[in-house]
């Protein structure tokens, strides 16, 4: 048995130090000026100075943000008003709701952004504004997330019962949907938007498809300073790595809790 | 009412797009009216079949490779529970979000021509690092095994919680090792968690973009390239030809879902697979 154990955490060692390998490498050659040995030389933080003085980049995490807030605000109002139709006057039409929203999940990135483009690219209104078709893009990709998540925050109450009770005591449905069911289930609404913006944050597909570079997120920036300069890259590299950590630690944390409760 | 909003967002973003691709599909990219010119062409040129062959055979392995990874990883995080699986998990989720262009810049760190592993093999004498050349498909498979790993894990590991420590002791106390417990009872009872598990790696791996094009551009034919290329493309666009493509890779999706869910039923009702 004892022998057994030491396999079974041999294994699970091995399997995260290939994981980490890759991220370990490159944040210590973010940190170093040379490395043609096998042991980096001169310890620096000058490309990390560089990119944070660099104003373009700070505009890239800017937009970034409104790529995030945006389409997520969107996409949550429209599938809970969306829900509160579908659990308090029609059940029945839960079963198409849920269909639209898994739809993005098999078609991802590639497909949905060609044809957002090939839809839109000829439309003269504001559908033809690459800015619109990409929050659009990105309210749809988000949408199984954001479903699935509310989803299971009302699972987890009873809906009706409390509808009910509200109604009883003299609210009307809509008060009772957004003053009752939707703070009960908030935690499971930002839980799920953390992993939407999880999502929307690693985007480049999208972004490249409809926006061609004109506007420019943190994926963007990544792939074009990349090409010209590794160093800078890494640096870059390495706050983007160091913020989807810190999404992923929030979400973790908050899913715990929820459990616990 | 309230439905309206949704129903606009779904329609202009998600349904009508998709239906205009569908029907572009069919239209031809020089004149006018319905043609199956598109699937013909894909059907005869040898840069479609190879991107629709390279295709399936990059998602096969990098699916293959991941699942047996994440089986052994699940297996192991079900038998310990400790602090390590603990840890584990983090990890999983961590690297989870670990795709795209971040991913393929580290990839070029590691295994590109001037990368870490690169000198560390110079410097070893150990060849198979020092002449290791990632831009090919041996070196895309590498990179698209790594983001299987943690994806098909975290998918995996709810599972084991359905194998049941009696029927370990059952086989034991018939005699039986630990591999035939594996072999005749925790793999065909995890088999449906296993084959869906496949079929997401599959389409994940199909529609995998950013990664490639970070590090290949075009240099690489596979249908998400050659699909971004027909639309985006530097020349001039074929949304028909990329219609007919993305219409290829869907139909492929939904190949490879119907396929596992008959296979699952199968094991879900018992059948002895041998």
């Amino acid at each position: 048995m004892k022998k057994k154990t030491k396999a079974t955490t041999f294994l699970m060692v091995l399997i995260m130090a290939y994981l980490l390998l890759p991220l370990v490498v490159t944040i210590v050659y973010s940190l170093f000026q040379k490395w043609t040995d096998i042991v980096p030389e001169q310890f620096s933080l000058g490309s990390y100075v560089i990119i944070l003085q660099d104003k373009e980049f700070l505009l890239c995490i800017v937009r970034t943000l409104a790529a995030c807030v945006i389409p997520i605000g969107i996409t949550v109002c429209i599938i809970l008003l969306a829900m509160f139709v579908t659990t308090v006057y029609f059940p029945s039409l839960d079963k198409y709701v849920q269909i639209i929203c898994m739809i993005p999940y098999t078609i991802q990135g590639v497909i949905l952004s060609v044809s957002i483009l090939s839809a839109y690219i000829r439309a003269g209104s504001f559908l033809g504004n690459r800015l619109v078709m990409l929050f659009g893009a990105y309210s749809v990709i988000i949408m199984p997330y954001i479903y699935q998540g509310i989803k299971n925050g009302m699972s987890a109450i009873n809906v009706k019962v409390l509808t009910e009770a509200a109604e009883m005591l003299g609210a009307a449905r809509m008060y009772a949907f957004f003053r009752i069911i939707v703070p009960n289930i908030l935690s499971s609404i930002v839980v799920s938007a953390l992993l939407a913006v999880g999502i929307i944050f690693g985007d480049y597909v999208l972004v490249r498809n409809l926006t061609g570079t004109s506007f420019q997120n943190m994926q963007i920036y990544l792939y074009q300073t990349m090409k010209s300069d590794s160093t800078k890259a890494s640096a870059v590299f390495v706050i983007i790595m160091l913020i989807t950590c810190l999404i992923t630690a929030v979400t973790l944390y908050l899913k715990n809790k929820e459990r616990e409760k | 009412m309230a439905l309206l909003p949704f129903l606009v967002v779904a329609l202009l973003y998600e349904i009508i797009p998709l239906i205009m691709v569908i029907m572009n599909s069919f239209q031809s990219d020089a004149g006018t009216g319905i043609t199956l010119e598109n699937y013909q062409t894909i059907a005869e040129k040898l840069l479609y079949q190879k991107a629709i062959f390279n295709s399936i055979r990059i998602s096969l392995i990098s699916s293959l490779g991941g699942i047996v990874v994440a089986f052994l990883g699940a297996k192991a995080i079900a038998e310990s529970k400790g602090k390590i699986a603990n840890l584990f998990m983090t990890i999983l989720n961590m690297v989870s979000n670990f795709a795209g262009v971040p991913l393929a810049f580290a990839y070029m760190v590691l295994l590109g021509n001037a990368g870490f592993m690169v000198h560390v093999g110079q410097k070893l004498g150990i060849s198979a690092l020092a002449d290791f050349n990632l831009y090919t498909s041996d070196g895309m498979s590498m990179i698209y095994i790594y983001f299987q790993i943690p994806l098909a894990t975290l998918l995996l590991v709810p599972a084991f919680a359905g194998i049941r420590k009696e029927w370990k002791e059952a086989v034991a106390l018939l005699g039986g090792k630990e591999g035939l417990f594996w072999r005749k009872v925790g793999i065909p009872v995890l088999m449906p968690e296993i084959l869906g598990t496949f079929s997401v790696l599959f389409a994940n791996a199909l529609a995998a973009y950013a990664t490639v094009y970070a590090l290949m551009m075009n240099n690489i034919s596979l249908l998400p390239i050659q699909i971004a290329g027909s639309y985006v493309g530097e020349v001039k666009t074929r949304p028909g030809l990329g219609g007919a493509l993305s219409v290829v890779m869907m139909v492929l999706m939904c190949l490879m879902i119907l396929l596992t869910n008959r296979m699952s039923r199968h094991f879900q009702k018992g059948g002895n697979p041998s």
